[in-house]
């Protein structure tokens, strides 16, 4: 079964359909990176997939279930984010911040059970910062802070992981070190993640499955060389001055 | 455990300190021994006791609700006026206590006794309105700063409508109404410290249900939505028990300043902690302390029991703040 399918999805607000007819469909353990110049609508489709705004019309489907019969909990138990923005909260500690991944399965007064650390541990430690645990948050660098907030996801247990702009404020090594995570996410845990990124060369370079948005242009999809090789990509970042070599060359 | 011993010393200086001297071993005289002859009773359990209390509840409600709109806003300097929830009850006072001149042609100070319980009905009255203008406005919105900018103008509105009851009102009432202003938890006698404690116990208990929803928007409204967190319906929750802790305390002490905004720093700093489950009752805790000891230096001798206690709140605790959060920093470092 596909964990997320959508039918004839058009996202956008009331009075401005961003893009329409979007087709998707993916299985656990894909990773998928969203590109499209910025205002493409990148940030409105995770958005609309994640359940913060409702589609304009056609429906998701997750794990074969209508997103809308979802109640807020269920979704929380299917679905996690990692955006853009961080908790700017002074006092707050790695260890606090990944635990409430924890909050969709906590009882009324949201009390850890041994079994909810253990999962705050793994998730912890599957990130490779569980040095970090007892740190405050914002003392991290901003690598660090991107890995906390995706062991925040993988305490959260979903089987699909949201990721705005993941690669944005890091630097060279550090979006490297993070491709690797979420390619290591998705093959040994089998999530079904999703990102969006600006980093082209590098995706070309670690991810096998593209969604194009573009602005006033269809969203497409495909595998990185299929959509170099018949120029969508060169297309919907104009990029048709550049040689063509130099892209394919890349990969 | 430092903050409850603290607590219970100040309770006591509460008890001690006053305009009439008198030596402690009396005062547990009346307080252990129920012995009716003790001259000295009235002045304790009718005087003292019910203020000492009326400050601990009082600091108590505030600094939560304090806390409440901090983290709701996620800003720093929200206080339990934020919402013109206190503006709201000033505008009733001032109903009460300006216009009732005007018409009756005498001042409401005169009426005695019955002013005491107008005064806090309308204050509880006006908070109570401003408090469901609010709630209305917020089932509208996911947006805090819409919500912080809609609560500004609703205490911009009362409080100039004050003002145009203050412009036509008598002298005599215009001087009570700036008194009762200035805040003070000697208006509370007996009977209605209990009601004051069971009103302001209620909201407290309350709030223990929020600690788990607000550390989790700690994290942002997205994040938190994400997790499961109905916004809207939490957003209602925490100003419906942030406005009534305020409601209640303003209702019977007046607008008491500053302890809202600088008990939840004071407790986040000295514990070095953002959790809920640890920073509410450590507010609740301090924010009586705050309460008690500003309360014996309002009654220190020679300022007669009169002084303000507004004007005491910030002089003791601006300093108690900076002192905590730049040894903080220090240790943060």
């Amino acid at each position: 079964m596909q964990v997320l399918k959508t039918y004839y999805l058009s996202i956008g607000y009331a009075n401005k359909i961003v893009a329409s007819d979007i087709d998707i469909s993916i299985d656990s353990g894909d990773l998928v990176a969203l590109i499209g110049p910025n205002g493409a609508g990148k940030s409105t489709l995770f958005k609309t997939l994640s359940g913060h705004i409702k589609p304009v019309s056609g429906t998701i489907e997750i794990n074969g279930e209508n997103a809308e019969n979802l109640t807020a909990k269920e979704r929380a138990k299917m679905m996690s984010v990692v955006l853009t923005e961080r908790p700017d909260d002074m006092f707050l500690t790695v260890c606090e911040i990944v635990a409430s991944g924890r909050f969709p399965y906590l009882g009324m007064f949201g009390k850890l059970s041994g079994n909810d650390e253990k999962i705050v541990e793994e998730s912890l430690e599957i990130i490779g910062i569980k040095h970090l645990s007892d740190r405050l948050f914002n003392t991290l660098s901003d690598g660090e802070r991107q890995k906390v907030m995706i062991a925040k996801s993988i305490a959260q247990d979903t089987p699909i992981i949201f990721l705005d702009e993941p690669t944005a404020f890091l630097d060279y090594p550090s979006k490297i070190e993070l491709f690797s995570i979420l390619k290591r996410l998705a093959t040994e845990q089998k999530k079904t993640i999703i990102f969006s990124s600006h980093d082209l060369e590098l995706l070309l370079r670690y991810t096998d499955s593209l969604w194009v948005m573009g602005k006033q242009l269809p969203f497409i999809k495909g595998s990185c060389s299929e959509l170099l090789e018949n120029g969508k990509i060169q297309e919907y970042f104009n990029l048709q001055n550049i040689d063509n070599e130099y892209l394919t060359n890349r990969i | 455990m430092t903050i409850i011993l603290l607590g219970i010393v100040l309770f006591l200086a509460n008890l001690f300190v006053g305009s009439v001297k008198i030596p402690f071993k009396e005062i547990l005289d009346v307080l252990l021994k129920a012995n009716k002859d003790n001259p000295l009773n009235t002045i304790i359990l009718n005087y003292r006791l019910p203020q000492a209390v009326t400050a601990l509840f009082a600091g108590s409600a505030l600094a939560v609700s304090g806390l409440l709109m901090q983290t709701l806003f996620r800003n720093p300097l929200a206080d339990p006026s934020m919402l013109g929830i206190s503006s709201g009850a000033s505008l009733g006072v001032g109903i009460v206590i300006l216009l009732t001149g005007v018409i009756s042609g005498s001042a409401v100070s005169s009426l005695g006794w019955w002013s005491t319980i107008g005064v806090s009905l309308a204050a509880f009255a006006g908070a109570v309105v401003v408090l469901f203008l609010i709630l209305a406005f917020s089932s509208r919105t996911k947006n805090m700063t819409t919500l912080i900018i809609i609560g500004l103008m609703i205490a911009y509105i009362a409080s100039s409508v004050t003002d145009i009851l203050k412009f036509f009102s008598m002298k005599e009432d215009i001087h009570a109404f700036v008194i009762w202003g200035m805040g003070s938890f000697s208006n509370v006698g007996t009977e209605r410290m209990t009601m004051l404690s069971i009103s302001v116990i209620i909201g407290l208990l309350a709030s223990f249900f929020l600690s788990k929803n607000l550390n989790v928007l700690l994290l942002g409204e997205t994040y938190a939505e994400n997790l499961g967190l109905n916004i809207k319906g939490n957003t209602l929750t925490i100003i419906l028990i942030s406005g009534y802790l305020t409601a209640i305390v303003t209702a019977y002490c007046g607008p008491i300043a500053f302890v809202g905004l600088a008990v939840p720093h004071i407790a986040r700093f000295i514990f070095k902690s953002s959790d809920h489950r640890l920073l509410l009752p450590m507010t609740m805790l301090i924010g009586m302390d705050l309460a008690l000891l500003c309360n014996v230096i309002a009654r220190l001798p020679g300022f007669d029991g009169n002084l303000p206690i507004n004007a005491v709140t910030a002089f003791i605790g601006a300093p108690i703040v900076i002192a905590v959060i730049t040894k903080g920093n220090k240790v943060a470092k």
